[in-house]
């Protein structure tokens, strides 16, 4: 079976800058594919080289097996991009745009028609069919995004960060639909800063950071590397925990640390699930009283954060403090991995939520900023 | 599979056709106000007003000579604004992704570019010719087009010409100020030195032979002889000239669309 994405040593270089540094990896045909990254770690670029808004500097990518640039037309066919910013024709009603969006892809006019109602009814707001895009709310116009790239029916959905901003049951109302689209055979890569979309949707991930790819795995693998937390809590006193303790370090290697903290014993370790019947096992045998078992399983976003900063922290000794790819993707991505955290949080789109909830109650005039204003001042030439 | 590519591009290019021409049609008072009014006040001035004390120029009254000229600026300018505006205005926004991430081929898209900024050219210069026609009938008489073949050939190549040179203009401007730039410092001065008011003969020699580096001398040329049937210029000579040159530009714009010059990082 050919996959739907074969990339090879893809490079990207704007002037100094190396926004891709060698990306290979491969998404098999039908699968959820995610990709995470800081901000400004290439992800946006690496899509856009896909769909030839942006040229690379090397390497080749292939879209179910057509060559991105030798095979332009083939490869942009299969492909339905939902971008982060909101690049939508602002002169046409939005029942419109589909119909133009579908034709340009080569869809006849009734057919185009047809399928421009069935994207909006899919995302819900095909009553807005006659509004522009201007005159939706932020959630509609999120909404919109993924109808535009549905309505070429495509083969791979290209969906970059799509829940950017929007509340909590759109988020989940898209995760349904990107889960129903994937289990009817499209192939989807995804890209977030939310950690949960990618434990929760992705069959694997790869994590880009500085426009290198730290590791592709499945979720599951990649929370087997991070540390859970083993906390049992025991009638003894601490100074026999101290005992239990170094007995525990030193029988098993998936043990990273051992810590007594008053009549609790926390053990960090890899496969945490599989480590504590042992250590059960061997508390019990030593005679103590068990009060109390708690797991906490490490997150992927913890897993993230620390591949994320161990690459940081390597760059930062190889090549001096800056180099972590701030300012690394020019085109489409805020600069700046330090904000990883913050990002992960989510911090960015509460700003955006505000905006949306105020937007439910009136058209989103200003949204877009200039885009819009200009679209109406200019609108006329 | 070529044929299936080919089914795709025309479907694509005639929809990206549509969408450009719809863009303007649906917004009359930005088309086609503009030019009736500015084509009136040209007509009343310079034809009825200065016209009546200027006479004829070549045999035929001031207003009828100013006509063509008028009607090749008002077409040339709306073919490269619409270009030059719908795809400058689809880079500020980012919209003309939704072309450039689509199967359609860099011909094709060129090409509807193209076709649709000159067809609001030929309205545009349609419309002028309507009111100069009507207010020309009005105080002379019916005023009968001598070669409306060679009209039709003028009107269609310059503005195919001024088209292609939009998607140029598109392509390389960087802000709104770029295509005020354009328009009004390039293209005007060209038009109103392309002997749209008067007559290359009323030119001492050096400013006539400096006159004929200037293409817009052929276009009123060819477009006045379309209207009255005599030239100062050979009007074929004209047509081929524009016709490859027009060519050529479109050349250019295939090229520059394939390269992503302005379009992609």
């Amino acid at each position: 079976m050919t996959n739907a994405l074969e990339i090879t040593d893809l490079r990207k270089q704007y002037g100094d800058v190396e926004a891709l540094k060698g990306v290979s990896l491969s998404v098999p045909e039908g699968s959820f594919f995610g990709l995470l990254g800081p901000n400004g770690a290439g992800k946006t670029t690496f899509i856009n080289v896909l769909v030839g808004l942006v040229r690379a500097s090397g390497g080749e990518a292939s879209v179910f097996g057509h060559d991105v640039e030798d095979d332009y037309r083939e490869a942009r066919d299969r492909i339905g991009l939902a971008p982060q910013e909101f690049n939508v024709d602002r002169f046409f009603p939005i029942r419109e745009v589909l119909e133009h969006k579908a034709g340009y892809h080569g869809v006849p006019p009734e057919e185009a028609s047809r399928r421009a109602d069935e994207a909006l009814k899919e995302v819900g707001i095909w009553d807005k069919r006659d509004t522009r895009f201007d005159w939706l709310s932020g959630g509609m116009k999120r909404r919109f995004m993924l109808a535009r790239a549905l309505v070429t029916q495509p083969d791979l959905l290209i969906l970059d960060e799509p829940t950017a901003g929007v509340d909590v049951q759109l988020r989940r109302d898209l995760w349904d639909l990107v889960t129903d689209l994937n289990d009817r055979g499209t192939t989807i890569l995804l890209t977030t800063h939310y950690i949960e979309e990618a434990e929760r949707l992705c069959d694997e991930v790869a994590i880009l950071d500085a426009g290198e790819i730290v590791t592709i795995a499945s979720p599951e693998e990649l929370m087997d590397r991070g540390n859970d937390r083993i906390v049992v809590t025991l009638r003894d006193d601490a100074a026999d925990l101290e005992s239990v303790a170094a007995s525990v370090r030193a029988d098993d290697d998936r043990v990273d640390e051992v810590a007594a903290e008053d009549d609790r014993l926390v053990v960090t370790a890899r496969q945490g699930g599989l480590v504590a019947p042992d250590l059960v096992r061997e508390l019990d045998r030593a005679g103590h009283e068990i009060l109390d078992l708690e797991i906490k399983r490490t997150s992927l976003e913890e897993v993230f954060v620390d591949l994320t900063r161990r690459e940081e922290s390597t760059d930062a000794d190889d090549e001096g403090a800056n180099s972590t790819g701030e300012g690394a993707e020019p085109a489409g991505e805020h600069a700046g991995s330090e904000n990883t955290a913050a990002d992960a949080d989510g911090s960015e789109a509460d700003d955006v939520d505000t905006n949306d909830a105020e937007s439910e109650a009136e058209p989103l005039i200003g949204d877009g900023g200039s885009v819009g204003g200009s679209a109406g001042r200019e609108g006329g030439r | 599979m070529a044929a299936e590519d080919s089914r795709v591009d025309l479907t694509g290019f005639l929809t990206l056709t549509k969408r450009e021409i719809l863009r303007f049609i649906r917004r009359p008072r930005n088309t086609f106000a503009p030019p009736f009014i500015t084509n009136v006040l040209y007509f009343s001035v310079f034809g009825v007003i200065l016209g009546q004390r200027v006479g004829t120029i070549a045999d035929v009254p001031y207003i009828l000579f100013i006509l063509p000229g008028l009607i090749v600026l008002g077409a040339v300018s709306n073919s490269f604004e619409n270009a030059s505006f719908s795809i400058f205005h689809g880079r500020w926004n980012e919209y003309i992704h939704e072309v450039l991430t689509s199967p359609l081929s860099y011909t094709g898209m060129v090409w509807a570019y193209i076709l649709s900024a000159a067809t609001r050219g030929l309205l545009v210069g349609g419309l002028i010719a309507v009111i100069g026609w009507g207010i020309i009938s009005g105080l002379y008489r019916p005023v009968p087009v001598a070669e409306p073949v060679y009209l039709l050939a003028f009107m269609v190549v310059i503005t195919l010409l001024f088209a292609s040179f939009g998607v140029i203009g598109g392509l390389v401007a960087h802000d709104f100020d770029d295509l005020t730039v354009m328009n009004q410092f390039i293209l005007r001065p060209l038009v109103f030195f392309g002997a749209v008011f008067y007559s290359l003969e009323d030119l001492t020699p050096l400013l006539r032979d400096v006159s004929l580096l200037n293409p817009m001398v052929y276009m009123v040329n060819g477009v006045r002889f379309g209207f009255l049937g005599t030239a100062e210029v050979d009007p074929r000579f004209s047509l081929v000239v524009l016709s490859g040159l027009t060519a050529a530009v479109a050349l250019v714009d295939v090229a520059l669309f394939r390269r992503g010059y302005g379009l992609t990082d």
